[in-house]
């Protein structure tokens, strides 16, 4: 449904970090927030900062956050006119943004033919191609592993393997050698299915020592796109982006209007509405590969935002409810450098292996030019059902080396315990000579692991002999040295 | 002093002390009377308040490390042994630090190879300036790898002849081992002389008469007397020490002393003064020292003996001053208490039939024999039992130690004696902590100890030569990894070092650093007990920073877990302690052994949703390849798959589908097979 007018009421379909971050331009603007939560939930952040909250259900995302029914429902019986869905979840599920339009309601995002177009690996890559936006080399119809083997001996070894309707970077495979197609390709379609419930993958030529570079868009309904500049993305572990940073070092103003014009153009082809992104991988000559359309707000989204000036989400609020994206192209002015780090609660000395509990200690992190996008506070328990992502935390400066230096500090100062979190490794990573002279590419954490987990998990002294003085005062005699 | 010894050398260090003409003292007080009265439990915290007024009272050194404080320290006080060197050494600089080493056993329990001892000695020599050494056999070759050590390294060697009172121990016999010693010092001019009488058993008359023959064939020695008190006749023993030519005694505070220890320093220095010596002490410093003792020495009441008092009957059961106190510890825990009057007695009897010197490793030798001895004979027939066996012993040591000479019943009940010998009984018969001073003990102790096959095992396996010469250096590299596979992470030299010493207490020690922090920076009285009522509190300075942890609140015992809420530097956590009952419980869950191979534990904590792989599901007795997947973890939606380690045959799968397991909980057991 169209609408036209500011809305009353918007439901937030999500939460963690990015549903309090929803939240916050609602306040601005006037418009009260509604929140769902499931039983996990019920204290978590984005409940407290709401204005309303709606139980969605039990715990396990596919009875709450996924469960469309549950969401509509829940923001039809708290009269909202708009719900915006974040990353991930219901986010790029053009059968939600259906049904949110038959309710009566606005889906703040693209529409349902966009999505579905895009949402589709392969028939985002014919959109694409066809809007002249070059592709790495692919094979859509993967039926068994013969062909997979005819196509890398074709393109050159390595592959990867990914799902049509992935993100994430859940269940891709990188393919090293014909050997490994047979395990790999059964792997994907099986995480392909257990994530997304279709196990159809594809496969594309995969690029060494390529750089993740995308574009941040916005569009409203009346045809006038603009480009936000690019993000680079590469330093990443599995396809899970960790640290993210704008501009890219590594393209020159040409580079950076010519990869924008054709970003621009292929929306303004495929009638995007709403803020999105295009991500493209940069190979080492310098030639770029569209990878897929982000049909959302995504989750790095804030470096753009720091350089920018402009509220990203503040701005898809103001599009859905039919307003006129008033810039032209010429307006959007990029000033200095922001990164972003991601605090996940993972172990990354135990294969970043999930971590939950309680957040026994919070120190969140402030100071000149820092911002912090968070949804957890002390005292907290860490849910085992989601996604890791417990903060983001963003630095600014007049250029990369001041923005590395606030990274540093923030990092520094920024204590959470009670789950072992990236923190640690993200210090590493700001210290690395490879990272600081910007000689960074998707690769830079698995070839650097060893070193960047060198680190002795510093969890402060004084908590640890509080540890032990709890102990004592329970026993009321030491069971150690007695 | 430290700045005096390193810059004139040794040699020079010891003739001043010895043109002096003054008598000088150790403070005994942070380790041996600290073992011998309290169990070697005197925290940090406590003995920092020392540090400074020590440094000022004009000791020629303080008694700071070994002995079974080592161990203990790992043990039980959890303090770096290596820090708590290093924190007298740097902060005492006017007083020399010192140790006890206990010759091939090092500050350990076991005989350690050369290369252990070298190694062990070399890396607390920049920490420690007196090397005190002793060998309960009185065998010398033993002390050799130490003495090199300590000599080159430019520091003290004080090498100890264990002393005790008995027909064999003439000035002949210490002549000849101090003769010995030289020899391997090359002189006597580097190195201080120690008489040990841990025991505290010399007479007066009789220290005097060793001290003046051992100076009149090497006048060039300095001499220390290290005396314990148990026998009550300490300070006169010491006063005719100083007679006979000694310029070195072991003292303690006044607020230390108690009766296995040793002896008060202030009255000593009265005394000494009275008779005309020239005293090194600063009498007000040494009462500071004691008021400071006293602020903290209740802290330690619960590790005082059972039974306190002079023990004058110590001349014939020879229990040194640290072995003494824990006997009766021992015995308590052990519900024999009663039983401690026969087992002393028994000890004595033993002194004359297997004769070597009661201390470390000797004097738990001769407890543990005795205390089985009895026990065994009072479960038999009561009291009757041991006055009978004593009756024969006394009619065999009348018979002139001739077991011919005795009736079958009495001679059965001497061959039955040492049935139940520990092996360390049986090592020491037959020469493995080196030969003994006064010869073998009789064929009959063997036939004892051995029972049938007693004469093969002696032609076989008594060594007559060292045994330290025999023994194969300890492969380090190989002990290394096995200690970082402990740990989980690399180990520093120095932790290697605990290590060495005492596996599995230097192991236990570091994961406790590592969940508990340095615990020593904590008060004494939270370090036993915590703290008591809401609202107390303890403030700790970490960096020069303070912080402060108070009490709010100690929950009720619920679910086997105890709730502890503190507020820590202002900001409240709650931290659920386990009871220990309840931990018992949770340790039921296996944990895979990181060092068994064929153990594969769960890499996560998640929950398992399958076993084998979509298309082979496994099950114990299965085949497995390296490598190959044999169950998968699920941890907020993603896969972790859990590979077998090695080519082999399932033997057992600990978990069950859709069962939610621990991180390094067992998962499956694999036995090694060819592909």
């Amino acid at each position: 449904m169209t609408r036209q007018g500011p809305f009353r009421k918007i439901f937030i379909a999500n939460r963690g970090e990015i549903a309090c971050r929803a939240i916050r331009p609602c306040r601005e603007l006037g418009i009260r927030a509604v929140v769902g939560y499931s039983d996990c939930d019920e204290l978590s952040l984005h409940v407290k900062l709401a204005d309303e909250g709606v139980r969605l259900g039990p715990s396990p995302a596919s009875m709450s956050y996924l469960d469309i029914e549950a969401v509509l429902r829940a923001a039809k019986d708290s009269g909202c006119d708009a719900i915006f869905p974040g990353y991930g979840f219901l986010a790029e599920n053009p059968d939600f943004a259906e049904a949110v339009d038959r309710e009566g309601m606005v889906f703040i995002g693209p529409s349902a033919r966009v999505m579905r177009i895009l949402g589709d690996k392969i028939s985002a890559r014919k959109a694409l191609s066809a809007s002249g936006v070059p592709v790495t080399p692919g094979l859509t119809d993967v039926e068994d592993a013969d062909q997979v083997i005819k196509f890398g001996d074709r393109v050159g070894w390595p592959v990867i393997i990914k799902a049509t309707a992935g993100g994430g970077g859940k269940g891709m495979q990188k393919v090293a050698s014909p050997y490994e197609v047979e395990e790999k390709l059964e792997a994907a379609r099986s995480v392909a299915e257990k994530a997304f419930g279709k196990d159809t993958v594809y496969v594309e030529k995969f690029i060494e020592g390529g750089r993740h570079i995308e574009f941040q868009f916005l569009a409203d309904r009346y045809g006038r796109v603009i480009h936000l500049g690019e993000r680079e993305c590469s330093i990443q572990r599995h396809h899970q982006k960790l640290v993210e940073e704008a501009p890219s070092s590594l393209l020159t103003p040409e580079v950076r209007k010519k990869m924008g014009d054709v970003v621009v153009r292929a929306m303004k082809d495929i009638g995007y509405e709403t803020a999105g992104t295009l991500e493209f991988l940069v190979d080492r000559a310098g030639k770029f590969y569209a990878l897929e359309v982000n049909t959302r707000i995504q989750v790095e989204h804030t470096v753009t935002e720091m350089i920018s000036g402009f509220d990203i989400i503040r701005k898809m609020y103001k599009i859905a409810a039919g307003e006129r994206l008033s810039l032209a192209q010429e307006d959007v002015f990029l000033r200095g450098h922001a990164i972003q780090c991601r605090i996940n609660a993972e172990d990354p000395k135990n294969g970043f292996a999930p971590s939950f509990g309680r957040i026994s200690f919070l120190r969140q992190i402030s100071g000149p030019f820092i911002r912090t996008e968070s949804g957890i506070y002390q005292g907290w328990q860490v849910p085992p059902f989601y996604d890791s992502l417990l903060a983001k935390i963003c630095s600014v400066g007049k250029d990369r080396k001041t923005a590395i230096e606030r990274m540093r500090r923030a990092l520094r100062e920024y204590e959470i315990w009670g789950v072992k979190t990236t923190i640690p490794l993200l210090r590493r990573i700001m210290d690395h000579p490879d990272f600081v002279k910007g000689e960074i590419h998707t690769g830079f954490i698995e070839q650097n692991i060893a070193g960047l987990t060198e680190y002795v998990e510093a969890e402060e002294e004084i908590f640890k002999l509080a540890r032990f003085v709890a102990e004592v005062s329970a026993f009321g005699r030491n069971i150690h040295g007695a | 002093m430290r700045g005096s010894l390193a810059k004139r050398g040794t040699k020079k260090f010891l003739k001043s002390l010895r043109e002096s003409g003054e008598v000088f003292y150790t403070n005994t007080g942070p380790r041996d009377t600290g073992q011998s009265d309290f169990k070697n439990r005197f925290t940090l915290h406590d003995m920092a308040m020392l540090v400074p007024l020590y440094n000022e009272t004009g000791y020629f050194s303080v008694e700071v490390h070994g002995g079974a404080r080592f161990h203990q320290d790992l043990l039980n006080n959890k303090i770096d042994p290596f820090e708590e060197a290093d924190l007298w050494a740097r902060r005492m600089p006017n007083v020399l630090t010192q140790t006890l080493i206990r010759s091939t056993n090092v500050w350990g329990y076991r005989m350690y190879p050369r290369n252990v001892v070298r190694l062990a000695v070399r890396a607390f020599l920049p920490a420690i300036d007196v090397w005190r050494c002793f060998d309960f056999l009185n065998y010398i070759p033993n002390m050799a790898p130490i003495a090199e050590e300590v000599l080159a390294g430019g520091k003290i060697f004080e090498p100890a002849i264990s002393f005790t009172e008995s027909p064999e121990c003439s000035d002949a016999y210490y002549l000849r081992t101090v003769r010995e010693i030289v020899a391997m010092c090359g002189g006597t001019g580097g190195i201080i002389l120690c008489i040990k009488d841990m025991a505290g058993v010399g007479s007066p008359e009789r220290i005097k008469r060793l001290v003046d023959a051992i100076l009149q064939k090497y006048p060039g020695l300095v001499i220390q007397y290290h005396r314990h008190a148990t026998d009550g006749l300490a300070i006169p023993a010491m006063a005719a020490a100083a007679a006979g030519g000694a310029r070195l005694f072991d003292v303690t505070d006044d607020a230390f002393s108690r009766f296995y220890g040793h002896v008060p320093v202030r009255p000593l220095t009265r005394y000494l003064r009275e008779l005309g010596y020239s005293v090194r002490l600063d009498m007000s410093r040494a009462s500071e020292a004691s008021d400071a003792v006293r602020g903290f020495i209740r802290n330690y009441d619960k590790f005082e003996s059972q039974y306190k008092g002079f023990s004058h009957d110590v001349t014939d059961h020879r229990m040194p001053g640290g072995a003494f106190p824990s006997s009766f510890e021992q015995a308590e825990k052990g519900g024999f208490l009663e039983l401690m009057p026969d087992i002393l007695k028994g000890m004595a009897y033993g002194n004359r039939i297997i004769k070597y010197f009661d201390v470390t490793p000797g004097s738990q030798i001769t407890w543990t024999t005795w205390a089985g001895i009895i026990q065994r004979l009072h479960k038999e027939g009561g009291s009757n039992s041991v006055r009978k066996l004593f009756q024969a012993l006394d009619r065999y040591f009348h018979a002139g130690e001739r077991l011919e000479a005795l009736t079958q019943a009495d001679e059965h009940m001497l061959l039955r004696l040492f049935s139940g010998a520990t092996d360390d009984l049986k090592n020491l018969l037959l020469g493995k902590y080196g030969p003994l001073p006064f010869g073998w003990p009789k064929d009959w102790v063997y036939r004892s100890a051995f029972g049938d096959g007693w004469e093969e095992r002696v032609k076989s396996e008594r060594i007559e030569s060292s045994p330290l010469a025999r023994l194969a250096d300890e492969e380090l590299e190989k002990s290394r990894k096995a200690m970082e596979d402990e740990l989980g992470r690399p180990a520093t030299d120095e932790e290697f070092i605990l290590y060495l010493m005492h596996p599995k207490a230097a192991v236990d020690f570091l994961k406790f650093r590592k969940d508990y922090g340095d615990t020593t920076n904590l008060p004494t009285s939270v370090w036993f007990r915590g703290l008591r009522r809401p609202g107390d509190s303890v403030s700790i300075p970490l960096d020069g920073k303070p912080h402060e942890i108070k009490l709010v609140s100690i929950g009720e015992g619920v679910g086997g877990v105890k709730h502890v809420v503190l507020s820590v530097d202002n900001i409240m956590h709650v931290f659920p302690v386990e009871l220990p009952e309840a931990a018992l419980a949770r340790k039921a869950v296996r944990k895979a052994t990181p060092a068994v191979k064929g153990e594969i534990g769960s890499p996560v904590t998640g929950t398992v949703w399958r076993i084998g792989t979509k298309d082979r599901v496994l099950k114990a007795g299965d085949r497995v390849k390296r490598g190959e997947e044999v169950m998968n973890i699920e941890v907020m939606k993603t896969e972790n798959a859990v590979k077998s380690p090695m080519a082999g045959v399932i033997q057992e799968i600990c978990i069950k589908v859709n069962e939610r397991v621990e991180e390094g909980q067992l998962l499956a057991v694999v036995a090694p097979a060819g592909e």
